[in-house]
């Protein structure tokens, strides 16, 4: 029940964040019907270019005339470059999810242990030398790691593939190695954001009166240890949903850096292209994986703490 | 301010003699002592003490010209002539990493005072009338908002509005006053989530309910009571919000879509290097990363200072990127 409310009003979001996207890509101040027809087009052949395409009806209709369209055929094609959008999203999307992904994971495999052992080790020296490491991940700007790894593992070193991404047929191996330098310069932040969280869950978990009675009965530090971590993780998931979101914007940034097909260089190119359509599809695109991504990690909390089921 | 000291009678000599113990926040004087007696505020008021002064001070520093194409110095590695070094195009690397600093701050804090007074107005705003019709529209609103990821956004919207100058009335508004708008905006709803919650809990308070009974309007009381009191848990969070937009500044000018050349950035001066990730001239890459993650990491020192300082109760949050 209150997973389906969470959908409605999940939808509802993306429905109004549809509706501002679609009104800022018709507030511009060139029609598309100039780009594409050029400065020499008459005003009637930009009459007929914008009758023909319906973009001379009101910002309410050609929003209805839209979203009808949606289930039939998509997000149409692209007026500049008579694509179609699905096909676009379809090639570049894959990419960069699986940039994500790994981005993902490799931010988890760096934040949870690392925010677990500081908070273990609470103003010991482990402790101000990871929250030190943290401060300055999270200061880093990442095109800049970007750089600064392209010419240290892949020019000076020659490890892996300076730019671009090795495909899947050369094995699992080479793909992946392809894709770590890109996935580091995003996830150097999260690891830094993220295991500064994990430590202050973990922390105030340790200062719970269940867990130091569990210690006073005697019980195993591993299974002392299963308790914490068990009750640290509601607040940290669904911060590392909101950052799984969040990836999605830097990997713009980053791949274009690695040169690598993703959503950044067909979004660049649409702006580039002043591709309107292009633009609006790509940025809805990744800000319903925003939404679904933190709806998935609501969940996941949900199911974690008992609590919240109840409540 | 009241003369304390100068006065007479017995009332105002005991309130002197209170004013003279420390208060918990006597200014910003005050705010900046305690700051500078924890070590990581020190390193902060440090760095951002200097990069400040460094921006202000650019037209009065005797630094080559940031925009002068010297060709006949191109790409000279650091040393007596050029401090930094030169870039592709001749330019003095030193003398454009000290103009970038007026941009890169200059947006960082106007964000963020975008965002603190949308912040600010919306939460306290929303948090007083809790249980009405102002408080689910406005708090509907911050949900749609939060729901948009912030860097896509900024990029998609600088995409579809160009790089262009804007004419607002007799000004001619450069780019940078698109992107601060936007981050600004952008960073609105965090804030205001933050700002909401404490607004409720102080609203809920027996003086606000005393002062309505004196006959207090809304208006007054949410300017004179809440929003003093929800002040400090918010402006813990301005350092670091800070930091975050010389990032995305940087950002945006590094894909082209933030200050446009020749203006100096260190967003743009990355971009520049870019071409040279695979030659030996090391120097052109290394200096304006290196100043954005000192900016970065100063304001980020700062942020936590002020949590110290200010709200040590709370803990850490997560990414707000």
């Amino acid at each position: 029940m209150w997973f389906a409310g969470r959908i409605v009003s999940s939808l509802a979001v993306l429905a109004a964040v549809s509706v501002v996207l679609f009104a800022l890509t018709r507030l511009t101040p060139l029609s598309p019907a100039r780009i594409v027809l050029g400065a020499d087009a008459t005003a009637e052949q930009i009459q007929a270019f914008e009758h023909d395409r319906g973009l001379d009806r009101s910002l309410p209709a050609q929003y209805s005339a839209w979203v009808a369209q949606l289930p039939r055929s998509g997000f149409g094609q692209s007026y500049i470059t008579g694509r179609s959008i699905d096909l676009e999203l379809l090639e570049s999307l894959p990419v960069t999810v699986e940039l994500v992904a790994v981005t993902f994971l490799l931010t988890l495999a760096g934040a949870v242990p690392l925010g677990l052992i500081a908070a273990l080790t609470e103003d010991r020296w482990p402790d101000h030398l990871i929250r030190m490491l943290s401060l300055m991940a999270v200061s880093v700007p990442g095109f800049w790691l970007a750089l600064i790894l392209i010419r240290v593992f892949a020019v000076k070193l020659g490890w892996v593939p300076p730019i671009g991404i090795t495909p899947l047929a050369e094995g699992w191996y080479a793909h992946f190695t392809s894709l770590v330098l890109p996935a580091l310069s995003i996830a150097l932040y999260y690891i830094g954001a993220l295991s500064r969280l994990m430590r202050a869950a973990v922390i105030e978990v340790l200062g719970q009166d269940y867990v130091r009675t569990a210690r006073s009965l005697g019980l195993s530090r591993g299974l002392v240890a299963r308790y914490v971590v068990k009750n640290a993780l509601p607040p940290f998931v669904s911060v590392a949903g909101m950052s799984f979101g969040y990836m999605f914007g830097w990997a713009i940034i980053i791949e274009l850096v690695f040169n690598l097909p993703g959503l950044s260089r067909a979004l660049l190119t649409a702006i580039t292209q002043r591709d309107y359509p292009m633009i609006q599809a790509t940025v809805l695109v990744v800000t319903a994986m925003f939404i679904v991504s933190n709806l998935v990690a609501d969940l996941i909390q949900r199911l974690l703490n008992p609590r919240l089921r109840h409540a | 301010m009241l003369d304390v000291v100068r006065s007479t009678d017995a009332a105002s000599a005991a309130e002197a003699s209170r004013a003279r113990r420390p208060r918990p926040l006597s200014g910003l004087a005050g705010l900046v002592r305690r700051l500078a007696g924890t070590r990581i505020g020190l390193v902060g008021l440090v760095i951002v003490g200097l990069l400040s002064l460094a921006a202000l001070s650019a037209p009065w520093l005797p630094l080559h010209d940031p925009l002068d194409l010297m060709m006949e110095h191109r790409l000279e590695p650091p040393g007596a002539s050029f401090l930094l070094g030169t870039d592709e195009m001749g330019r003095d690397i030193f003398a454009r990493l000290v103009w970038g600093a007026r941009g890169s701050l200059m947006i960082g804090v106007l964000t963020v005072a975008i965002g603190l007074s949308g912040g600010l107005f919306v939460g306290t705003l929303s948090g007083y009338y809790s249980g009405t019709l102002v408080e689910s529209v406005l708090l509907g609103l911050m949900d749609i908002f939060a729901a948009i990821p912030l860097l896509v956004w900024a990029i998609a919207i600088v995409g579809i509005f160009g790089t262009g100058p804007v004419q607002l009335g007799p000004l001619l508004l450069p780019n940078e006053a698109k992107i601060i708008l936007l981050v600004g905006l952008l960073f609105i709803p965090g804030l205001a989530r933050v700002a909401h919650g404490l607004a409720l809990a102080e609203a809920k308070a027996d003086y606000v309910a005393a002062r309505r009974l004196q006959g207090a309007g809304a208006w007054s009381i949410m300017t004179s009571d809440i929003l003093p009191n929800i002040l400090s848990p918010i402006f813990v969070q301005v350092s670091v919000l800070i930091g975050i937009g010389i990032i995305i500044e940087a950002s945006l000018s590094f894909i082209g879509l933030g200050v446009q050349p020749p203006t100096p950035s260190w967003g743009g001066m990355l971009a520049d290097a870019r071409s040279l990730a695979f030659s030996d001239e090391w120097w052109v890459a290394t200096w304006p990363g290196l100043a954005i993650f000192l900016a970065v990491i100063g304001f980020n020192l700062l942020g936590d200072a002020l949590r110290t300082v200010l709200d040590p109760r709370r803990r850490d949050g997560g990414p707000a990127l």
